[in-house]
């Protein structure tokens, strides 16, 4: 261990390069982890714009139909409250549909709309049992358990993140928590309830898919109408947790990003990172 | 110069080929496992930079490549309303993007018959859990003058004959099944109601299709697209559906007969079926041995539809 880990990126002129010490590092990510993260981008994509597609031809969140338009959809009133009060969209062609026309595929076409909804979803279970394969294979998925002192170690990793920006801002020190493990306490609560919303999203789109055949699976979550509105909420789970999630990888650095692609990081050692000198 | 740079460049690609693995494997840490469940630390190796250099630069490289086909691949399989939308001209609309997503519809169609059996049966509920249903008719609501003249002809028989049959003759031959089921919508919705018919299977039963029949093609003549004219509505059913126990050819809907609206005076009520399968006012059943035209199904939606 008496090795200086130099930094890796560092250029190196042609003379010194057979002289060069050895960097120390760690194998973060096993490779089918790493590929079925990067699919998961397209095909989450396809799933949430399709998805939303297919919301249109039957909204869940409605009211009363309005007695001059007729709309009865919460998602139309949206996209017209937006028309109306940014500027540059007074006169756009048609406010009702300005959600559907940037959220998603766009409206009126629920018969395509369903076609890609499952070539993505069917991509997506296949994807998802490649990335459970790669945590079992890597041995990931032990550090992606929950442990007892989670709960105060992520409300720690809350306040450093919250005010970590701010520190930046005055220049003030402001020390990142100390963990000996792979993620902190609020990665894990993260990196573990993604997967596991996958597999409700999963679940409630079986129940939805056939209510009939799979009425039982209906029934575990509230019957074939509440299946839906679980179905549309844990979309909501992916992209409150993909914000935050590029946000701090490329707060946190090219080594982070680095390890998602080629598997390989220079931080061996886990507390290694404590101040927030990077 | 550049011959010694091409020298070392070579040397730099021996020491990467040779004697890279061998530093590679050198683990430097090593802690105690801590049972099943505990997380083990990852084994760190000592590794030449110009190796890790190297297989940054080949990764980055190739997930470059897959982003790029996959933004490719994505932008090929988007929607021509999308893509315009977007700002891009060109039209993408070619047989390998229909045939790829019709694959991909039938692939879940096969999944939904190999879900699919037989003898099982929907749920069904109580008359305090119906819930309003709306007529969805997807055009015009036809005018009731239709119903006084109404037939259903039959065709494709065993017989070799075309029979036809009024109202009066079908609600009084076969007994009457009542049902409260639920009647999911392709576009989401699904209501609650209380129906009342004959059996299709005792209808299969009176009047056998010709024998290598798998098929059924359901009829309505009086449909009625957005602007009020004709627009013939049909439909296919395998005959292992139509004789599922719960399969209907509805005569009455909340105890009263069908209203104009519910699709007077006959209706199929195919449960394990979405919505669009459930003919209203048919007006014509042929049996035959290939699988008929489907009038969604020629708008994009699957041809199975099984729930």
């Amino acid at each position: 261990m008496s090795h200086s880990t130099p930094p890796a990126n560092e250029p190196n002129s042609t003379s010194t390069l057979l002289e060069e010490p050895g960097v120390l590092v760690a194998k973060k990510h096993h490779l089918l982890v790493r590929w079925s993260h990067w699919l998961n981008v397209p095909i989450l994509l396809g799933l949430i714009l399709s998805g939303i597609s297919i919301y249109w031809a039957s909204p869940i969140y409605r009211h009363k139909p309005d007695p001059t338009t007729g709309n009865f959809d919460v998602a139309a009133d949206i996209g017209i409250w937006i028309c109306a009060h940014v500027p540059g969209l007074r006169h756009y062609s048609s406010p009702p549909d300005w959600l559907y026309n940037h959220i998603s595929l766009g409206p009126g076409m629920l018969a395509l709309a369903l076609r890609l909804h499952w070539l993505c979803a069917y991509s997506f279970m296949l994807n998802g049992m490649v990335y459970l394969a790669g945590l079992v294979m890597g041995g990931g998925w032990r550090s992606l358990l929950p442990r007892r002192t989670d709960l105060f170690d992520a409300l720690r990793m809350f306040r450093y993140y919250l005010g970590a920006p701010f520190a930046k801002l005055v220049r003030r020190k402001w020390l990142h928590p100390r963990f000996n493990t792979k993620y902190n306490a609020l990665q894990r609560a993260a990196y573990f309830s993604v997967p596991v919303a996958g597999c409700l999203s999963v679940a409630t789109g079986w129940a939805i898919h056939k209510p009939m055949q799979l009425y039982w699976l209906a029934a575990i979550f509230g019957g074939y109408n509440a299946a839906r509105v679980w179905h549309f909420w844990l979309m909501w789970v992916y992209i409150l947790f993909v914000v935050p999630h590029v946000i701090v990888v490329f707060a946190d650095g090219w080594d982070t990003l680095r390890s998602m692609i080629v598997g390989w990081s220079t931080r061996v050692k886990r507390s290694e990172f404590t101040a927030n000198e990077q | 110069m550049n011959n010694k740079a091409k020298i070392d460049c070579v040397d730099h690609e021996s020491r990467t080929n040779e004697t890279a693995p061998s530093v590679a494997v050198e683990t430097v840490s090593a802690e105690k496992r801590q049972g099943l469940f505990g997380e083990q630390p990852p084994p760190v190796i000592e590794m030449a930079p110009q190796v890790l250099r190297y297989r940054t630069r080949r990764d980055v490289l190739v997930f470059g490549a897959g982003a790029l086909a996959a933004l490719a691949g994505g932008g090929f399989l988007l929607p021509q309303d999308t893509l315009r939308r977007m700002g891009v001209r060109r039209t993408v609309n070619s047989p390998a993007k229909e045939w790829f997503l019709n694959r991909a519809l039938r692939i879940d169609d096969d999944v939904a018959e190999a879900l699919y059996s037989g003898n099982r049966r929907v749920p069904t509920y109580t008359k305090s859990q119906i819930t309003p249903l709306k007529n969805n008719y997807n055009g015009a609501t036809p005018d009731p003058g239709y119903i006084s003249g109404w037939n259903l002809t039959i065709d494709g028989l065993d017989s070799g004959l075309s029979i036809s049959l009024d109202i009066r003759n079908l609600m009084t031959r076969f007994s009457v099944q009542e049902q409260i089921t639920r009647l999911v919508c392709v576009e989401g919705w699904s209501a609650i109601a209380w129906w009342a018919g004959l059996r299709f299977d005792d209808l299969l039963r009176a009047y056998p299709p010709m024998s290598q029949a798998k098929w059924a093609r359901v009829e309505s003549s009086v449909n009625l697209d957005d602007s009020g004219n004709p627009d013939p509505y049909f439909m296919s059913i395998d005959l292992a559906t139509a004789r599922h126990p719960q399969t209907l050819l509805a005569t009455h809907f909340k105890g009263q007969p069908l209203t104009v609206d519910h699709g007077a005076p006959l209706r199929l009520l195919v449960p394990v079926k979405l919505g669009l399968k459930n003919v209203k006012a048919i007006t014509k059943i042929t049996y035959s041995p290939g699988e008929p035209r489907d009038y969604w199904a020629e708008h994009g939606y699957s041809r199975y539809d099984g729930i």
